[in-house]
């Protein structure tokens, strides 16, 4: 009911922004010009809307609520990678006059095998970022409507395909900016609704951590996938009769698809592997990655991967293409870390009343859903049920237009860089992907969004951002060092996650390493690509072309002292213009 | 107005048309050699003022966990009752990112108008 109610109106919402949008553009000689003409401002609500994910929206709370306050430098990294892609990357980027980073790659290089690399790399960034969206539509439409958790993945699925067939992303620029004031709103208006609500008894509890060891009130506790517990004495749960049978202490393997209602001033059973919300360490600042004891390593590595990978996130770069001209991408850039340093405010107050509120969700791995949980424990009547609507259609809202601009870039990359193709391959790749991605999300409820996400950036940062800046601004980069690097990049990360998984036998630092890689697969990756190009010798044209992506747009005018250059160079034609002329003279300029 | 017909087609669809169209020969990019000398210029100072934002970006990011960690007693502050070592990773970063963002644009802006 609360579905219907919350996620209905973000859909038609939308699709008539949508459908305004294309109405508003038909009335210009050209949808081109116009579509060109996306004012820096326009363009990075456009940028922050795409960009703010199911992983922000729900995903930091749910990671505050798990693993602690230190979750919190998470939003600190997505939004450093904007200053970083406005120093390095925004304006020489648009001035490429490339799309995507295949795209790019194809410009710079010339290399048709460096581009389908590239974009077999968007198509792993693509699948690490969008199964954790789908994942998390399906557990939020879940807690919110009890529905099975497959329902919500496949409405998701559906929502997300019907919106791109019936062209809601024509006006993609529109839609996405409405869609992040959107989010902002259902974002800040809860949470300081909840901060008043929640009383001062709560509020002293939040900033007061405490372990969470016995259950406050009888709570229910889904088990959507299996888990194995420690029971210790004292666990009591309630069986279907009403009465309080004590849950027999030691082991415990819950199957997935159990419900289990805990009694009231029950002991608190123990995830295994997974210390409980408020325990030692939960409050201090800095993010222990699976407890290994480096505090300041794991916040370091999180760090590296968030930042450098934002720059090479392929639907991010799609959007700054809108901008008029290099200048308006740079200014985009910086606006938007000013829209994203308000929403990032927030997130921290739903994991720390989470953490008070709605500690149980940690048993069954389903904290990214405390967001749209929390609501119902503070206020169980109207009221509370509208809060927790609102924020059910803001997640929605969230992963809506992340996945509609992934998906895009998914499809572009199969239709395009991988198999050449027309509009029709496009429409026909965006079905497949979605069905993919919907197939691969179905298995993946056990995964955090936030750990799935984070694994995304890596890939990026260890591909894209060496390509991106050593493109930008290294003449010397050769074809064969650029696919060297990104080969090199992408296997690694790749290796590590696959290890991770495997569940190796190592401890400590190593262990760290492998679940967050950034720290060693980023400087390998730059330093593969650097020595590679270096036993290469660089096309001659690429001083050239490296200089060309740093002009400005509206500069003044050459022309004015043509005859000087002329006499400078010694004939007095427009053969000055050959190649051999322009590296003749960047060779003088650029030692 | 005249009765011409123009297709209107969103971004998209340009992009897949134009893809097709672009399997043609690659041609290496063109610098107009009048206009080398400021491209050279403008490469060295955006590359100058982007290591100097990028040194306090990352002195900033990287060394507030580090503060944090080398000064545990932090948590023991607290400021309104929150404690100051939660409200560092939040009210620190955020603001100084803005300002940094702001900073380097206005350098880097400057730089292209001479």
């Amino acid at each position: 009911m609360i579905t219907a109610f919350a996620v209905a109106p973000v859909v038609l919402v939308t699709l008539l922004i949508g459908l305004r949008g294309v109405a508003a553009m038909r009335t210009t000689s050209d949808f081109l010009v116009a579509s060109r003409r996306v004012s820096p401002l326009l363009n990075s609500a456009a940028v922050s809307g795409e960009y703010l994910s199911a992983a922000s929206f729900l995903g930091v709370a749910g990671l505050v609520v798990k693993d602690g306050v230190g979750s919190l430098w998470y939003p600190v990294g997505f939004t450093a990678g904007y200053i970083a892609m406005l120093t390095l990357v925004a304006a020489p980027m648009r001035r490429s006059g490339a799309l995507t980073v295949p795209d790019f790659a194809e410009a710079r290089l010339a290399s048709p095998s460096l581009r389908r690399l590239a974009a077999v790399v968007v198509l792993v960034i693509g699948a690490l970022y969008l199964v954790p969206q789908f994942r998390t539509a399906g557990l939020v439409l879940s807690v919110v409507s009890g529905t099975p958790y497959w329902v919500g993945v496949a409405i998701s699925g559906a929502a997300v395909s019907a919106t791109l067939a019936l062209g809601g992303m024509r006006a993609a620029t529109y839609v996405q900016a409405f869609q992040f004031v959107f989010k902002l709103v259902l974002f800040i208006i809860p949470a300081i609704w909840l901060l008043v609500q929640a009383g001062p008894g709560v509020r002293d509890e939040a900033v007061n951590p405490v372990e969470f060891t016995h259950f406050g009130d009888q709570t229910r506790v889904e088990f959507r996938v299996g888990a194995t517990l420690d029971v210790p004495e004292g666990a009591e749960e309630i069986t279907d009769d009403g009465a309080r049978r004590p849950v027999p202490s030691g082991e415990w393997q819950v199957p997935a698809g159990t419900t289990v209602e805990f009694a009231e001033g029950s002991r608190v059973p123990e995830l295994r592997g997974e210390p409980a919300p408020g325990a030692d360490g939960w409050e201090r600042p800095l993010l222990d990655l699976h407890d290994e004891g480096h505090p300041l390593l794991g916040t370091w590595a999180v760090l590296i991967a968030t930042m450098l990978g934002t720059m090479g996130l392929p639907h991010v770069i799609m959007r700054f293409h809108t901008s008029p001209d290099g200048r308006a991408a740079r200014r985009t850039a910086a606006l938007t870390v000013a829209l994203l340093s308000v929403f990032y405010l927030f997130p921290g107050i739903y994991g720390v009343l989470g953490r008070v509120l709605v500690p149980h969700l940690y048993l069954s791995g389903a904290t990214d859903s405390a967001v749209v949980a929390l609501p119902a424990q503070v206020d169980d009547g109207t009221v509370g049920t509208l809060f927790t609507g609102l924020l059910t259609a803001g997640a929605f809202a969230a992963f809506l237009a992340t996945s509609l601009g992934l998906l895009l870039v998914v499809a572009g990359a199969i239709s395009h860089d991988l198999v050449p193709g027309g509009l029709r391959q496009l429409r026909v790749a965006v079905v497949g992907a979605a069905v993919t991605v919907v197939l691969l999300a179905l298995p993946a409820a056990g995964f955090d969004a936030g750990t799935l996400v984070t694994w995304g950036f890596t890939v990026a940062a260890s591909t894209f951002c060496p390509l991106l800046v050593l493109g930008i601004w290294w003449r010397g980069l050769t074809a064969h060092g650029a696919i060297a690097g990104v080969a090199v990049g992408l296997v690694s990360t790749a290796g590590a996650f696959l290890l991770t998984l495997s569940g190796p036998p190592v401890t400590g630092w190593v262990a760290l390493l492998l679940v967050q890689p950034a720290p060693w697969s980023v400087p390998l990756a730059f330093a593969t690509m650097i020595v590679v190009s270096l036993f290469g010798r660089p096309p001659p044209w690429s001083t050239a072309a490296m200089l060309r992506l740093h002009l400005d747009e509206h500069r003044p005018s050459p022309f004015a002292d043509r005859a000087t250059l002329a006499r400078d160079l010694g004939h007095s034609s427009w053969t000055a213009r050959r190649s051999s002329a322009v590296r003749r003279i960047t060779r003088r300029l650029v030692r | 107005m005249t009765g011409r017909r123009v297709a209107v087609t969103s971004p998209q669809t340009r992009l897949a048309h134009a893809r097709r169209r672009y399997r043609g020969r690659w041609r290496p990019t063109t610098l107009d050699p009048a206009e080398a000398p400021r491209a050279v210029a403008l490469y060295r100072v955006q590359l100058r003022r982007a290591i100097g934002a990028l040194a306090l970006l990352f002195t900033l990011i990287f060394g507030l966990p580090l503060l944090l960690a080398v000064w545990p007693s932090l948590g023991g502050l607290r400021v309104f009752g929150i404690p100051a070592s939660w409200l560092i990773p939040v009210a620190v970063p955020f603001p100084a990112m803005v300002a940094l963002g702001f900073w380097h644009l206005r350098r880097a802006e400057r730089a292209e108008e001479q």
